[in-house]
């Protein structure tokens, strides 16, 4: 059996065909958005208008080793190529003299640019699609609150009012609904509320499908597949949310999850170490998180792509659209403040029995002293690399592998 | 010697040493920032720290508080700051956390931090885990007050939220209730001390000039650790007799790019040859240059969303056009970006920048906190030579 799995396959193939389709779309004249991860898709899904999210594109290009090229781009037009790499290597792409020679065929020219005003430089990036003809910018604000809701993946479905925070709401609502005025009034197309809440509904469901995965592979002994193959099993239906393909492909992962459990199949054959990676995926060097099944046995069992769309997207009742403004406001908070970020991580290194946590701690602001924290204080091992996840210049991959592999010798090891 | 010109010469001395002896204690509040704190302190009266340009100081004055801008300290070192924010953050924030652990800010009532950058964000986030996580860490109460910019009607109603809940958490702090009266006048105060650091910022931009662009950072600092009244009284004194002061000389440099929370970097740009006649950071320009609409907590809403725009926080746009505006207005002769390590907003602006104000230019990047490379004083250097003769 090839142990890849057939649903992440299907995905990545799905993806292929849509973004191929979509360069014909654009050119017959479709409206297009290229938008940041944290931003309310559902919008632009509900009123059939296309969109790439800004971060896959990046990660299909660092995949593909076209990175350096594109940041080269950038300095070369004196912008830094030290700064914000991941959000801003779709905008050095646009300048790529040779288009047809990118990733699949390239990322079309987006008709809107859709970011949150998060950090210092991530929304000037978009400041400078914002000059491209055609291109318009819509910035949307991003709020943070003084207090801090504890347990907040309990409150999320269904008390996210108290989690989030009302005023923080009623923010994110006004511009939800200048969003839609300004897409209704340049794109010609309708914004219809029924279309809103199947939507809305459908998105809920492929989260529910994404939980009881997380909870499956959180109980499996042995884990049932690569986290090279949950990250596009999630991530790729998870940019399409919203679709009953994507509502349908995240129960195929399920099931295929499930039959693999059921098997008692694993992805290492000798698997004595459960590994927890907390950061963004190191997509420069993908092989990274099998290396140590072969010569340790230690399986990466959880990244926080799949454990964030089971406890981080859940959003039922009250208003749609306040539901949908629940949904992204507080998305760098469940991941990079703490303690909303810390304490999860600890609740699901638990729910996962790990022995170990690789964390990643990129040269940017978000830091990650109060992470490894809470995670040493709940008693499990935690190993800090220092890396940025798209730009390889940051480090050596030999020296990583070393790194991780004294570490599993050294700390894992005696204690398990 | 005639009785007339004895009497003339001693009010002329007299006059000099008003103005003088006023810059004198502006520039020492400035280099001991502490220093009205302990008196104020010693007359039962509360006071809090704050971080960043963002908190509506018109509140804690009316609250009967001491508000204390943090400054960081350079060369002093960041190991504890480091240990809890990491390396990838703005080392000013770094060492302002870092002074805060080792109790450099004395015993503070309380520490109010806006979002007015990211750093400052996680400042924030750091003192409020280390309170819950490690109590034996000594650190003041602290409240987030987040100011938004996007120029949206929505927006204003949100930072009207904000400023009423630092309002009742100020008030539980201090014991007492803020008066509509107090605020009117906390604002009356601040609006009049906002004038007159207008005013006295022209004293460098005149030909010739009577202050240097230290001397006016130096100014600027001191009357956010001053009682507001204070400052108004030695900055009077100051603009009193402006023609008593020194003259100052040097190629005329807008400077751009990061803050300055010490007059280092200005002190080292300035021994070099340069005149720094303006600047769009909110330790200097940018701090002053807005008024409260009518004293409110919607008033305040509106000058704090609308004050900038600062290079963390406003698009590129925005930011390009007040640079070039605010070069013509100071009659710059040059336009220098001046960028620390892990400040990554103004690279992103200079482009833009560079081209609107179509004046020479230098970015200096990736700089230490607190200093400049040696290179990159060459560079800034550079700049007299390529003005000439102009100045
Ligand atoms: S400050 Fe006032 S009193 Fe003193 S010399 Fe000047 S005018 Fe006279």
């Amino acid at each position: 059996m090839s142990d890849r799995l057939s649903s992440a396959e299907a995905a990545l193939a799905y993806q292929r065909q849509w973004f191929a389709d979509l360069h014909g779309a654009v050119a017959d004249g479709a409206p297009f958005a290229l938008v940041n991860a944290d931003t309310p898709h559902e919008i632009l899904r509900t009123m059939g208008i296309p969109y790439v999210v800004n971060q896959w594109w990046a990660s299909i290009v660092t995949a593909k080793g076209r990175t350096q090229d594109y940041l080269g781009l950038l300095r070369e037009r004196g912008y830094p190529d030290h700064s914000e790499q991941y959000s801003s290597i779709a905008l050095g792409s646009l300048f790529d003299p040779d288009p047809g020679s990118a990733p699949w065929g390239g990322l079309p020219r987006p008709s809107l640019v859709l970011a949150e005003t998060t950090g210092d430089a991530s929304r000037k990036v978009f400041d400078v699609w914002d000059e491209e003809p055609g291109t318009t910018f819509y910035p949307l604000e991003s709020a943070a609150r003084d207090d801090v809701p504890p347990r907040w993946w309990e409150l999320m479905p269904r008390r996210w009012e108290e989690a989030v925070g009302s005023d923080r709401l009623d923010l994110m609502v006004e511009e939800l609904v200048g969003l839609i005025r300004f897409l209704e009034a340049t794109t010609g197309r309708e914004f219809l509320e029924t279309r809103f809440r199947e939507v809305m509904a459908l998105a809920n469901e492929q989260q529910e499908w994404n939980r009881r995965t997380r909870d499956l592979i959180a109980r499996a002994r042995p884990c049932p597949l690569s986290v090279t193959d949950s990250i596009p099993g999630v991530m790729v239906p998870q940019w399409h949310r919203g679709t009953t393909w994507a509502r349908d492909a995240a129960r195929a992962f399920h099931d295929e999850v499930a039959a693999r459990v059921a098997e008692g199949t694993g992805v290492c054959p000798d698997e004595r170490y459960r590994l927890m990676w907390v950061g963004r995926g190191l997509w420069f060097d993908l092989d990274f998180y099998r290396r140590f099944q072969r010569t340790h046995g230690a399986v990466f069992v959880w990244s926080m792509y799949l454990a964030i769309a089971a406890d981080g997207y859940l959003r039922y009742g009250g208003d749609p659209l306040r539901a949908l403004a629940a949904r992204f406001a507080a998305f760098s908070d469940q991941l990079y403040t703490p303690p909303w970020s810390a304490e999860w991580y600890v609740k699901e290194a638990r729910h996962h029995g790990v022995d170990g946590v690789v964390h990643l701690v990129s040269d940017d602001a978000r830091g990650g002293y109060f992470t490894t924290r809470a995670l040493r204080a709940a008693g499990i091992p935690v190993l800090e690399l220092r890396a940025d996840n798209v730009d390889a210049r940051s480090a050596d991959k030999d020296a990583l592998t070393r790194t991780v592999g004294d570490w599993l010798d050294n700390e894992v090891a005696p204690r398990t | 010697m005639p009785a007339a010109t004895t009497a003339t010469s001693a009010r002329t001395a007299s006059r000099e040493s008003t103005a003088s002896s006023a810059l004198a204690q502006l520039t020492a509040h400035a280099a001991d920032r502490m220093a009205a704190a302990g008196e104020w302190r010693a007359e039962g009266r509360p006071v809090i720290g704050y971080v960043g340009a963002d908190v509506p100081v018109e509140l804690l004055t009316a609250a009967g508080a001491l508000p204390v801008r943090l400054a960081g300290s350079p060369g002093a070192g960041t190991a504890t700051g480091d240990r809890y924010l990491g390396h990838g953050v703005d080392p000013a924030a770094r060492s302002v956390l870092t002074r805060l652990l080792d109790g450099d800010y004395g015993d503070l009532d309380g520490l109010v931090v806006s979002r007015d950058c990211e750093a400052s964000a996680r400042l924030f986030y750091a003192v409020r885990e280390l309170r819950r996580v490690e109590p034996a860490v000594r650190l003041p109460p602290a409240h987030l007050v987040d100011v938004l910019h996007l120029p949206h009607r929505s927006t204003t109603r949100y930072v009207r939220a904000k400023v009423a809940q630092m309002r009742a958490t100020l008030e539980t702090w201090t014991g007492r209730t803020i008066a509509d009266a107090d605020l009117a006048a906390a604002v009356e105060a601040h609006d009049r001390l906002r004038q007159l650091l207008g005013e006295v910022a022209e004293l460098r931009r005149e030909r010739p000039a009577r202050l240097t662009g230290t001397a006016v950072l130096a100014i600027v600092a001191a009357t956010t650790t001053l009682p507001v009244r204070r400052s108004i009284e030695l900055l009077e004194r100051l603009h009193a007799h402006p023609d008593t002061l020194p003259e100052a000389d040097g190629a005329r440099v807008f400077l751009t790019g990061s803050g300055h929370d010490t007059t280092d970097v200005y002190a080292a740009l300035e021994d070099a040859g340069l005149l720094v006649v303006g600047e769009d950071h909110d330790w200097g320009d940018l701090l002053f240059h807005r008024r409260v609409r009518e004293p409110t907590e919607l008033g305040l809403a509106e000058r704090y969303q609308y004050n900038g725009p600062s290079a963390p926080r406003a698009s590129i746009r925005r930011r390009a056009a007040h640079t070039a505006d605010a070069a013509r207005a100071c009659r710059a002769d040059a336009l220098l970006s001046y960028v620390r390590d892990h400040d990554d907003g103004p690279l992103w602006d200079f482009p833009a920048q560079r081209a609107a104000a179509d004046l020479p230019a230098v970015l200096v990047d990736r700089q230490p906190y607190g200093s400049l490379t040696a290179e990159a004083l060459a560079s800034a250097a550079g700049l007299t030579n390529q003005l000439g003769g102009i100045r």
